[in-house]
């Protein structure tokens, strides 16, 4: 076999292996959508979106046909996003330090490590975490009916957020170009002044893009929920606002978890994952959509 | 000037700076005087002395590594963000030391500014770009703002390029007209030295030559101190130049004379192309 041959030969193997991991990966994908769909779409009417699933609904064998995951959407939005509002709060501003003052310090690099170590821990373990702080301070304070809160799930969803928005704020940060906070200096503006008018603002697609990497990462994440918000067949009132979020609260996976339990209402299931999906989605195609429309404008 | 004093027998011409007919001490509005310069343990700049007239053009040459883009940063302190680089030595700039602590580093900046190698624009529109600095210590009514931004534009050569888009991103500039923004930016301040770290090196020849249109414009009320790569630049550009080697000052004077009749050396080789 001449070399030219050989080389050739050596070319379709490479190429084709890609062609075959990118086809699996595609498949994957695919059949996961097809599946959610086929399985998830006659569930998503509008008695599904605007019933609660009802305590009793895994139990009552009428219980499916009357019950819907309005509970379990409302839980979700609203922790979601009060985790993320924290998480990003506290996220940014813990990256930006990293980035921007830490250097390679000693407890810059300690940070770094305990944060990666976070980024990887598995979120059960967060979820306990939480629960056993809460339980501590509220048997403590004599209220232990308030153990199980949405409040504890947001918190416990903030802290799974909290590491991928540290990491990547830190090196979005740090891909700008050192001259640009030169220049911003060497108009006599302070380092502080610089970083929020300028780094931020230059590094704004990357931040976007780790809210929702930390977005897509909570969605559906069910084991911190199940020991914080634990789950409820009722939906926050907005009237009760407050009250509601102090309580036990329903959330999309936690439904799954429940709803698949029974034949009755394992199609529930399907269409909470469906409506799942379906956000995280629609939040990356709006992600895409702000930090193109950013770049343009 | 001691400089110009007969050299003792011990040392060689070439390691003694030469000073020719360096600028009336009345007209020096910068000076760097013994200057040292580390970078953490690794000593960048010895004993450099460096005159800066007013409203002339000031340029540094030499080859890479020769310590003229760091006297250059030393200049307006920018330096002072990186916590293991520090000075040693004299920066005296409107009868003040600038190393000595009292002189406030953002007003010093105000009054020196900068260019950079690459340009810099801002993620933000062309605008607020040369309004950026402005805001920092003056309030402005919007007419004057216009006006001031307006200005800027005009004298860095750039308003008939981006007038009709002021609220374009500065990011979305060509090379040439970003490095003629950042200028624009830089003199919107009004300061009275502007220093310039090889600012064409990254530009075409045609942007090149417009940019030192503008410097040789902006020279009537500004004084400019350029580092440069590029010798005829130097020649073209400046009144004085000063050529580096190794951290040192190896020559400093009128620009002219350096370049026809170096008194050094190295000076002569480097000129001439023979080496750097």
């Amino acid at each position: 076999m001449n070399r030219a041959l050989r080389r050739r030969l050596a070319n379709y193997i490479f190429v084709g292996a890609c062609l075959l991991a990118t086809g699996l990966a595609v498949l994957s994908l695919t059949s996961l959508f097809i599946s959610l769909f086929w399985n998830g779409f006659s569930g998503l009417n509008m008695l599904t979106l605007t019933k609660d699933s009802g305590l009793i609904a895994a139990q009552d064998p009428n219980g499916p046909q009357l019950g819907g995951l309005y509970d379990g959407i409302v839980g979700s939005l609203v922790m979601s996003i009060l985790a993320m509002v924290a998480a990003l709060f506290i996220g940014i501003f813990a990256g930006t330090w990293l980035a921007e003052y830490a250097g390679e310090s000693h407890t810059g690099n300690i940070i770094r490590f305990l944060n990666d170590v976070l980024l990887s821990a598995p979120s059960i373990l967060v979820g306990l975490a939480v629960y056993t702080y809460i339980f501590i301070v509220m048997t403590w304070h004599n209220t232990p009916q308030y153990t199980y809160s949405g409040l504890a799930g947001a918190a416990a969803l903030a802290i799974l957020a909290l590491p991928v928005i540290v990491r990547t704020t830190e090196d979005m940060l740090l891909l700008q170009p050192a001259q640009l906070r030169e220049a911003g200096v060497a108009l006599g503006a302070s380092r502080g002044l610089v970083i929020r008018q300028i780094i931020w603002r230059a590094a704004r697609t990357g931040l976007l893009t780790g809210g929702l990497l930390a977005f897509a990462r909570i969605s559906g994440e069910t084991a911190p929920l199940l020991f914080t918000a634990f789950g409820n067949g009722q939906s926050i009132a907005l009237r009760h606002f407050i009250s509601g979020i102090a309580d036990k609260t329903s959330a999309l996976p936690l439904l799954i978890n429940s709803l698949y339990q029974s034949p009755l209402t394992v199609n529930f299931a399907w269409t909470a994952a469906l409506l799942i999906s379906l956000a995280v989605l629609a939040v990356n195609i709006l992600g895409r959509f702000l930090a193109r429309g950013s770049r343009h404008s | 000037m001691t400089m110009n004093e007969p050299l003792s027998s011990a040392s060689s011409c070439d390691d003694e700076p030469q000073y020719m007919a360096p600028p009336p001490e009345e007209n020096i509005v910068l000076r760097a005087r013994k200057l040292n310069f580390y970078y953490g343990t690794s000593q960048a700049l010895h004993e450099v002395d460096l005159p800066v007239e007013k409203n002339k053009v000031t340029a540094l040459i030499g080859p890479s590594g020769c310590g003229k883009s760091t006297l250059l940063r030393a200049l307006n302190q920018i330096y002072a963000l990186y916590p293991k680089q520090r000075a040693e030595g004299e920066i005296i700039f409107d009868g003040q030391d600038v190393l000595g602590g009292k002189v406030r580093v953002d007003s010093l900046r105000e009054r020196v500014g900068m260019v950079f190698q690459k340009p810099t624009p801002f993620p933000m529109s062309i605008y607020d770009n040369v309004a950026f600095g402005v805001r920092l210590y003056h309030k402005k009514s919007k007419a004057q703002m216009d006006e001031l931004v307006e200005t800027s534009l005009k004298r860095a050569a750039l308003w008939d390029e981006v007038k009709d888009k002021l609220n374009a991103l500065g990011t979305g500039l060509s090379g040439g007209q970003q490095q003629r923004l950042c200028v624009a930016r830089g003199i919107a301040v009004e300061p009275e030295v502007l220093l310039l770290d090889e600012p064409a090196s990254a530009l075409d020849p045609i942007s090149t030559a417009k940019l030192e249109e503008t410097l040789t414009q902006l020279k009537k009320d500004i004084t400019i101190v350029i580092v440069t790569h590029n010798l005829q630049q130097a020649a073209r550009l400046s009144d004085y130049t000063g050529f580096m080697f190794l951290g040192k000052m190896i020559e400093f004077g009128p620009t002219g004379a350096l370049f026809s009749t170096p008194k050094s050396q190295r000076t002569r080789d480097y000129v001439t192309g023979r080496f750097g």
